[in-house]
């Protein structure tokens, strides 16, 4: 049986296949190693020539795209029109999407509409035959696992968790058959009143050091010791939702399952716990820091290097020492 | 306006946690959950109060508004509409499932339809971003679909614009904050970025106890025998492996300078 195996992306107006692609199409070629089915991709964008060659390299055998300058910001109505189109036209049974903002509304939707079913977080899918599939994925902020049993005879559309898959090596050699597809568009029912703009600045995602601050910074004026050591690093600040729901940072730094996932060479967490959910977005790291003052506090069971004291103390003479 | 909101119960995520990172968190005998017992409470998923402060906001401001609230679950789930009762809901709804169907979200979505259109007259939806026990929070969008109405998500804040008569959702993106709308009925999905729950009043505690919810069972509320495309099978509990040197020092200054030595020494990082 071949039934290909689809990963879909959105692109957006970088006309690049972001990391949750990368890392679908390693999903992708790993599985159809073991199951000998091929890799095919669908991308649904405004302008989706470059990120055609980038999935060929990443070994797509055969490329779906829908573009169509709408496309360039997500527009769910249209987005899951587009993919159910792409899904139906592949035959495809095991669909994989990688990390995006989207993601929340665009797979389950996309299942519904395909009469599919859909698993979120998922770390690895372990059985595939002609009855059922087996998909495991993280459950209560990654502090469980939890085996899903899938009807194989539709389509499941699959949520990968960040890193499930490195990226695989681009092989520019590769080539693949391209496939247009039309679709008629029509004007979102949700409407955008005012839209937020990316800042032109190194994003969080993407950092290389991230310096995070938790409830151990007692109030909000000592994010600033967090900000501080993340400037004279070159780094990035994060928090965690503690501090996010306290508004001594904005969600837009929060590290963690519901937050932004990073990945960086050095994760410094000061007074943060290390709760599940919080390791969720940062266990990654290649170094992770810890500075708590409670010997006994989770996050010493991730780090790599602690500092048992206060990080009101320790965060200042770090500060002074890179000065 | 007439809000439903949906509630489900959890067991404490806070509870889970202690138990993970004490690496004591087993799975119990059936496979499905955990050898907790009482000592992790089964409680209203935040997420979910979460969306039902939202909805007491809408009505504040929005004369007539009623507020519904419905739980699918099995004989502890009531204690979640209690809760939302105390919180300000009118009415409430109990739709008893077996707890194993829990982690088939196509069937709770068919079940919430149901509800929602039996009920006749709901204009606006209100859940939850995601459950914090499964955390797959495929729910509400799959309920957009199965009626048809538009969907938004990550809303930290919700307001009923008479002008256009339409629906303004404050949502969360990485980017920063947006304001996105619809036209009613619609979906909407709750983020913590809301703000905390007001506190349920004792007086309307009490009062629950006279006002039980309507009670339903799922196979009156699914079309046919229930579609059982998918359900959870096993849990388990990965292991953390802890390997974490600790720095000495006598004080916060020698600790700073050996955590530094330690980054500078190893070579990869621009420090
Ligand atoms: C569905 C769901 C999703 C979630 N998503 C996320 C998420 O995306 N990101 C996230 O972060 N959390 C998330 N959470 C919350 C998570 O479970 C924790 O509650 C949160 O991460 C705790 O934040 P914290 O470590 O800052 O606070 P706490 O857990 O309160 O920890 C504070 C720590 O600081 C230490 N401390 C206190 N004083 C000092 C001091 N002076 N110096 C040094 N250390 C000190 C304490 O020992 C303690 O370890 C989620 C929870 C749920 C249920």
């Amino acid at each position: 049986m071949s039934d290909p195996i689809l990963v879909l992306a959105h692109i957006d107006e970088t006309s690049q296949i972001n990391i949750g692609a990368r890392e679908a199409l390693g999903f992708a070629q790993n599985l159809s190693e073991n199951t000998g089915r091929p890799v095919e991709c669908g991308l649904i964008g405004a302008d989706n020539s470059s990120a055609t060659a980038e999935v060929t390299e990443l070994g797509a055998t055969k490329v779906y795209t829908i573009e169509d300058s709408l496309l360039a910001r997500f527009s769910g109505d249209n987005m899951v029109s587009a993919a159910a189109h792409i899904v139906s036209s592949s035959g495809a049974r095991i669909v994989l999407i990688g990390r995006h903002p989207s993601t929340l509304e665009f797979i389950p939707r996309l299942s519904r509409r395909i009469d599919g079913t859909c698993v979120m977080n998922v770390t690895r899918i372990e059985t595939i035959n002609e009855q059922y599939t087996e998909i495991e994925a993280a459950v209560y902020g990654g502090a469980a696992r939890a085996l899903y049993q899938i009807d194989s005879t539709s389509p499941v559309v699959v949520g990968l968790r960040p890193a499930a898959a490195e990226a695989p090596t681009p092989h520019p050699e590769n080539s693949s058959d391209i496939v247009e597809l039309n679709l008629e568009l029509l004007a979102d029912r949700v409407r955008v009143i005012t839209e937020a703009t990316a800042d032109e600045g190194p994003r969080l995602e993407n950092a290389e050091i991230v310096v995070s601050g938790g409830r151990g910074l007692q109030n909000a004026e000592n994010f600033a010791l967090v900000r501080e050591l993340a400037n004279l690093l070159k780094g990035m600040p994060g928090a965690s939702r503690a501090i996010v729901d306290e508004y001594w940072a904005p969600p837009t730094e929060q590290i963690g399952l519901t937050g932004t996932t990073v990945a960086p060479a050095l994760y410094v967490a000061a007074g943060i716990s290390g709760a599940s959910q919080h390791m969720a977005g940062c266990s990654n790291a290649r170094l992770i820091v810890a500075i708590n003052s409670d010997p006994d506090a989770p996050i010493f069971k991730y780090a790599d290097v602690g500092i048992i004291d206060d990080c009101l103390a320790v965060l200042p003479e770090l500060i002074e020492l890179l000065r | 306006m007439h809000i439903l909101v949906a509630a489900k119960q959890v067991l404490d995520p806070d509870g889970i946690n202690s138990y993970a990172l004490w690496g004591r968190l087993e799975v119990s005998e059936d496979g499905l959950g955990f050898n907790t017992g009482a000592t992790v409470p089964q409680i209203i998923n935040a997420y979910d109060e979460q969306a039902m402060e939202a909805a007491l906001q809408i009505a504040e401001v929005q004369e007539g508004t009623r507020v519904t609230a419905v739980t699918v679950g099995s004989d502890t789930a009531p204690d979640v509409l209690k809760r939302c009762y105390a919180m300000g809901a009118e009415n409430t709804i109990h739709v008893h499932d077996d707890e194993k169907q829990s982690g088939n979200p196509f069937r709770i979505s068919q079940i919430l339809a149901t509800v929602a259109k039996n009920l006749g007259d709901v204009d606006l939806i209100l859940c939850g971003r995601q459950g914090s026990d499964y955390d797959q929070g495929a729910v509400p969008a799959i309920l957009s679909e199965d009626l048809g109405m538009p969907f938004i998500t990550m809303a930290s804040q919700i307001n009923f614009d008479e002008q256009t008569q339409s629906l303004h959702v404050d949502v969360v993106t990485p980017n920063g904050p947006e304001t996105l709308a619809c036209n009613l009925p619609a979906v909407v999905a709750v983020s913590n970025e809301i703000g905390q729950p007001r506190y349920p009043s004792s007086r309307r505690m009490i009062q629950s106890r006279r006002n039980p919810p309507t009670v339903f069972r799922a196979d009156e509320l699914l079309p046919g025998p229930a579609t059982e495309k998918m359900s959870i099978k096993l849990l388990t509990v990965p292991e953390v492996q802890g390997n974490c040197e600790i720095i000495e020092g006598v004080d916060p200054k020698e600790k700073a300078k050996h955590l530094l030595q330690i980054l500078r020494e190893r070579g990869d990082l621009n420090v």
